[in-house]
């Protein structure tokens, strides 16, 4: 059992498949969800999943550098900005509309 | 030998869970019960940065994402939970739709990356010191640096939080104008406030 476990130490590949997988649930969600938090949450798993995949690639691929580390420090803090400035755009409009359906924001169609 | 057998099993583990809490995230229909999937999502990732050998960003993900945004998102929740805690069902033509979109990238990037040489390196590893690496890489500004981008995002930090405090802040009444005119008319009102109470508390006195 140990001996098998031991050889199927996951490589690149079963990485790069579980962060599209998660980035697959994510392009999901952002298609289904109606509030507009669930969405945000849903590219907030997005953006995880492509962190993820610089670290995974700068891990087997260029272990000499950091380079991958840094990008996903830069995106964390990107989500961070772009976070806060959805929280305070959808306070706003909960405050003047008293709903985050995104189906009903259409002011700018017209 | 033993490492090895381990470090399968964490992956397996920890990715079969963060698929679930994915799955949490994006199909709970009670918005609290799916940010704290996102939560859990999030500090798995943590554990694959370390299984990865980056500690320090394992320790900035908790820091930033599980300690502030899923906070912030908790608070907006709170914020703006109505009546109807329950988040509606969408139609099943847009689940299906949006069930096949999802499949269809991820089958696009499979096809498109199923032709890219994907093998390891021999002797693939991090070295132990990447966070003084990083540390390093972040000050320098040579042109293998990432001094300027560290500044800049700095300076998008700052923006982004002067601009969250000017959108959230209180402003105009539903039936006036959406701008910095608002603010002047609750202060009008405020003042109005004021002094219909001090009169009040002046007429017994007189």
């Amino acid at each position: 059992m140990t001996t098998f476990l031991a050889a199927q130490t996951p490589g690149l590949t079963h990485w790069i498949v579980l962060s599209g997988v998660l980035f697959a649930i994510g392009v999901y969600g952002l298609l289904t969800r109606r509030n507009a938090i669930g969405v945000l949450m849903s590219i907030e798993l997005m953006l995880n999943s492509a962190a993820l995949n610089f670290v995974v690639f700068n891990h087997f691929r260029a272990p000499a550098g950091v380079d991958g580390q840094i990008m996903a420090i830069f995106v964390i803090a990107v989500a961070a900005a772009e976070a806060v400035i959805a929280m305070a755009i959808f306070v706003a409009i909960y405050r003047r509309r008293g709903t985050l359906d995104v189906t009903s924001m259409d002011a700018l169609k017209d | 030998m033993i490492q090895a057998a381990v470090y399968t099993l964490l992956f397996y583990l920890f990715g079969g869970a963060t698929i679930a809490l994915a799955l949490v995230t994006v199909l709970n229909r009670r918005m609290l019960r799916a940010v704290m999937g996102l939560m859990g999502v999030l500090a798995m990732s943590a554990c694959f940065y370390i299984m990865l050998s980056a500690e320090f960003l394992a320790g900035v993900q908790i820091l930033v994402y599980v300690g502030g945004i899923v906070v912030l998102m908790v608070f907006a929740i709170m914020l703006t939970q109505t009546v109807d805690v329950l988040v509606e069902v969408p139609h099943w033509s847009r689940r299906a739709l949006a069930g096949a979109a999802a499949l269809a990238l991820l089958l696009a990037v499979a096809g498109l990356g199923a032709g890219v040489p994907l093998e390891a390196p021999a002797g693939a590893g991090i070295p132990e010191d990447n966070t003084v690496a990083i540390g390093k890489a972040l000050m320098d500004y040579g042109p293998r640096g990432y001094v300027l981008p560290f500044e800049i995002i700095s300076l998008l930090l700052l923006a982004a939080a002067i601009g969250g405090i000017v959108v959230a802040r209180k402003t105009a009444p539903e039936d006036q104008p959406l701008t910095s005119g608002g603010d002047l008319a609750d202060e009008g009102l405020l003042q109005t406030a004021h002094t219909q109470r001090d009169e009040e508390a002046w007429v017994p006195e007189s």
